[in-house]
């Protein structure tokens, strides 16, 4: 026993020099994890508060590099130092010390003031993205479907999709809910989330610092391609993803124009929610409105021309009385009601795929009246 | 002699005929030590079946635009992965493998306090999972262990068979954890006050509550999601009137105190393994002791740091987050004493010594990790990203499953008679290491530049991380395959262990190995904590136990 108490002494064998060498190794690493770019592990920032998230990161990361290299570092010292000699019998045993106060009350009390410290910076930080946001902003709102995203503008009739432009160093405020499952609306370089949950409005604020095209990407499993909700991921056979969503941050200048063009693209689209089921009355459908919302929303994969002018999808004239063109939903010839199906629900068939309402943003009354009007075409 | 020594808490002594037939022995067996090697052969089982659907998945990764497999099976791959770990795998061979084995013999106990309890907790556990499996024959759930509705409510018909046998795992454990409990309380030996229960039952204390109370909050969640799928009740359905959120504030009720059962005995193995190799007591006792119990309760009110980005009221984050972080300072407290247990010790690096101190090194950086996804700015980046995954896998299998190999290696002696092959747990040590730190590791710095996870397809930019993960993994696969390897082979090959192949102190190492039916002849009497390494035992009336004095077979 007093072997063991004179050994009790003494820290073992290069214990302060190892102690110091660990020091310095934290000292390096916690500089590493201040001076090093963050876009080695983290996008560039886009948006505020992304700053003081990385502000945050650096302080845990710089902590946690400290107290990682000296756990391991004991550990392996104490590991080649204290192993067990040849030279020791088989009854050799370890110095007999149940406990320490001094040692427990301080590494007891370190992590209770490291916690205090990163519970302060964390809540300044989330007041900072939570609370302290400026009060007026761009409301903007954003659904998620399986699996795209639409988004909503105050005084634009309908829904965008594809891009959600933004004015740079304007505040945004950005409401987001879902018309299915539950989504999640990501987007790195703004180090921001939101999931979008049916029935509730889930909102972030953020202001955008940087011109530029983001990438969208859901973060929550929503079913078969949640992968392709990923502005990122390239579609099949090497094509691009047709569900790619970004957002881009546009000079004021800019996002005016993008605006503007979009009101009036959206000028005769509806904001009454569509009707994915059930059947569409096609009474009293405006040939005159289906002509001017076909230009709006169609003529970019269809032309006004026989069915063999493909631009994406086919040339629709004469697509009810054609006797030559392919007989469409169910083999007969095709009807006003089997074009209003397509219209509603989509179609995917030989020549690719045609999206449903919601996607194109259609309401029922816009589907009567594009329907009034493909039927005028002779 | 006879054999009416008295439990602490006041429970008449005697031995039970070991019941003759084979089924009785080994298949429908009452016995504490035969259910625990059954939950451990079945969870090792399920273990490579799980650890298959890791590599499918893997593999589907190797390419961004996969291509192994279609996205629809990639799904129910993953889900089934990640459920059959938690609830297969991990949870029943930490609890009702290990603590069923063990515990019973460190307290000094004959076996647990309702030894046919124990039998219907063990049988309820490989029927649940083969119809957690059979769910692939009917379209297995698709939306990952978590379930989330309204997804889980539009997925196919196996997503009810997961709710119902998932349901049934829940059972199971409820009742593994009544029966701890009141074995702990009721059985300990003479002498063993609560002071000097080894910390592998203090450890297995702390759990058995969360087993008891967590998981009955988990079957009220699977019931509402069963009936509503099967019957249209609208629990969590939004569109008639359910709340999907509810799930999952009842889901982590659970699953957060989960994550404590899943390591919490693992912390216990490790507070057991040191000190027996480092040949000198736990740094500590009273403090890791405290620790578990405080970590236990503080993991419970924690769960809705899972939901920071689910829409939870603003204020409402700065609770969860705070009290997440205070989990740091016990769980700091046991990574300390455990490294201090090291100095000044007498180290015998056995392979069961490496998976100890591995562990501390790995479960120090999935704590550390878990600390970043406490704080709720950085939380709002990462949440659902491949972040989260690295985080996850440090702890379960950095943690859990390391502590798991730990255990194996030191109590497969007690269990069978005869020592693993040293030579070839080294190389499983150090081949697992290798290849668990070069699969998880990259998965940190990929989801924070961007990867989300349950993807079968991913950004072009990230295939060299996730190349690199990919290949590591089957190098770590193959390290698992060594361990089974060994295990078969030790069973008949492996060297004659002897009671005590290590020099233990706790109760399970003075009796022979394997134990006998009714594990001691004379209940022993405690007179102090199992660490003093060189000092005489603190226990007495254990002198027959390695004799072949007679045993008396005691009537009521």
């Amino acid at each position: 026993m007093v072997e063991n108490r004179a050994a009790a002494v003494s820290l073992g064998r290069g214990f302060w020099t190892v102690t110091a060498v660990l020091a310095v190794l934290s000292v390096i690493g916690i500089y590493f994890c201040y001076a090093e770019p963050i876009d080695l592990i983290m996008p560039a920032v886009g948006a505020q508060p992304g700053e003081q998230v990385d502000t945050l990161l650096r302080f845990m990361m710089a902590s946690g590099t400290a107290l990682f290299i000296y756990v391991a570092g004991y550990l392996i010292y104490f590991s080649i130092v204290f192993r067990a000699k040849a030279t020791d019998g088989p009854d050799a045993v370890g110095i007999q010390i149940h406990d320490h106060n001094v040692l427990e009350f301080w590494w007891t009390l370190i992590p209770t003031l490291f916690v205090v410290l990163l519970s302060i910076l964390s809540v300044k930080i989330w007041y900072q993205i939570q609370v302290a946001q400026p009060a007026n902003g761009l409301v903007v709102e954003s659904l998620g479907h399986q699996w795209y995203f639409t988004f909503r503008y105050p005084q634009v009739n309908g829904e965008v999709t594809g891009e959600m432009h933004l004015p740079i160093n304007q505040p945004v405020v950005l409401n987001t809910t879902s018309s299915d499952v539950i989504h999640s609306f990501w987007v790195p370089a703004f180090r921001l989330k939101a999931d979008m949950i049916p029935g509730l409005i889930n909102t972030i604020r953020f202001t955008p610092t940087v011109i530029g095209r983001y990438p969208i990407i859901c973060t929550e499993f929503c079913g078969t391609d949640h992968g392709m909700m990923n502005a990122q991921v390239p579609g099949e056979n090497g094509k691009a993803n047709p569900g790619a969503e970004y957002v881009v941050v546009d000079s004021p200048a800019d996002f005016q124009k993008w605006y503007h063009a979009v009101q009036l693209k959206n000028a005769n689209a509806s904001n009454a929610l569509p009707s994915t089921s059930g059947t569409i009355s096609l009474a009293g459908g405006d040939a005159a409105a289906g002509q001017a919302l076909f230009q709006q929303k169609c003529s970019a994969c269809h032309a006004i021309g026989p069915f063999s002018q493909r631009i994406v999808g086919p040339g629709l004239k004469g697509v009810l009385d054609d006797p030559t063109h392919p007989k469409l939903v169910d083999g007969d010839a095709a009807t006003p009601a089997d074009v209003a199906t397509i219209l509603q629900k989509g179609f995917t068939g030989d020549l690719g795929h045609m999206p449903d309402a919601t996607q194109n943003g259609l309401s029922d009354k816009d589907i009567a009246n594009l329907v009034a009007y493909l039927a005028s075409l002779k | 002699m006879s054999a009416t020594a008295v439990h602490a808490g006041g429970i008449a002594d005697h031995i039970h005929a070991e019941p003759q037939g084979f089924v009785r022995r080994y298949i429908f067996s009452i016995d504490h030590k035969i259910i625990g090697i059954q939950y451990l052969i079945t969870g090792f089982v399920f273990l490579i079946l799980a650890g298959m659907l890791a590599e499918v998945i893997r593999t589907q990764l190797l390419h961004a635009n996969g291509g192994f497999v279609s996205p629809d099976v990639y799904n129910e791959v993953y889900s089934m992965h990640g459920s059959s770990m938690v609830w297969l795998v991990i949870i029943p061979l930490i609890t009702g493998g290990f603590g069923n084995v063990i515990m019973p013999l460190q307290i000094g106990a004959r076996d647990v306090a309702f030894p046919w309890l124990n039998m219907l907790s063990f049988w309820i556990f490989p029927v649940a999972g083969l119809m957690l499996f059979s769910s692939f024959l009917i379209g297995a759930p698709v939306a990952g262990w978590t379930e989330y509705p309204p997804m889980s409510l539009q997925a196919g018909p196996g997503t009810s068979m997961w709710a119902a046998a998932i349901f049934l795992v829940g059972v199971s454990s409820t009742l593994t954890g009544i029966n701890f409990v009141v074995t702990m309380f009721q059985m300990r030996a003479p002498g063993m006050t609560f002071t000097r229960m080894p910390l592998f039952c203090w450890a297995q204390l702390a759990t058995a509550p969360l087993l008891m109370i967590a998981t009955t909050a988990l079957a009220a969640a699977l019931a509402a999601l069963f009936m509503e799928r099967q019957f249209g009740v609208p629990f969590y359905d939004p569109t008639k009137g359910g709340s999907p959120v509810m799930w999952q504030h009842m889901f982590w009720f659970y699953s957060h105190p989960a994550v404590y059962i899943m390591v919490l005995p693992a912390f216990g193995m490790i507070s057991e393994i040191l000190p027996v190799f480092a040949r000198k007591p736990i740094f500590g006792y009273k403090m890791i002791a405290f620790s578990s119990m405080s970590i236990a309760l503080l993991g419970f009110m924690v769960w809705a740091h899972h939901m920071f980005t689910s829409g939870l009221a603003p204020f409402l984050q700065l609770p969860f987050m705070i009290l997440t972080f205070t989990i740091a300072i016990p769980t700091g407290v046991k990574i300390f004493s455990w490294t201090a247990t090291l100095w000044g010790g007498k180290i015998h690096f056995t392979t069961s010594m490496l998976f100890a101190v591995g562990f501390v090194g790995l479960f120090a950086l999935g704590g550390i990790t878990g600390i970043f996804l406490a704080a709720v700015p950085f939380d709002f980046h990462v949440h659902g990203t491949y972040f989260v995954i690295a985080h996850f896998h440090y702890v379960l299998v950095g943690g859990s499953l390391m502590g798991v190999f730990a255990g194996t290696y030191f109590w497969f002696p007690k269990m069978t008679g005869r020592l693993m092959n040293e030579t070839l747990g080294k190389w499983h040590f150090w081949i697992f290491m290798l290849g668990f730190n070069g699969t998880f590791l990259p998965q940190h710095w990929l989801g924070m530049l961007g990867m989300p996870r349950r993807v079968p397809e991913y950004d072009p930019q990230f295939t060299f991380w996730n190349d690199f993960s990919s290949i590591s993994s089957y190098v770590m696969t193959f390290a698992i395959l060594l361990f089974f390897i060994n295990v078969l082979w030790s069973i008949r090959n492996g060297k004659k262990s002897g009671p005590n192949p290590w020099g233990g102190r706790t109760l399970e190492w003075q009796i022979p190995s394997p134990p006998h039916y009714y594990n001691f002849k004379h209940i022993p009497t405690v007179y102090g904590l199992p660490y003093d390494f060189g000092q005489p035992l603190p226990y007495r009336g254990l002198e027959e136990e390695l004799t072949d004095s007679p045993v008396h077979v005691g009537a009521h």
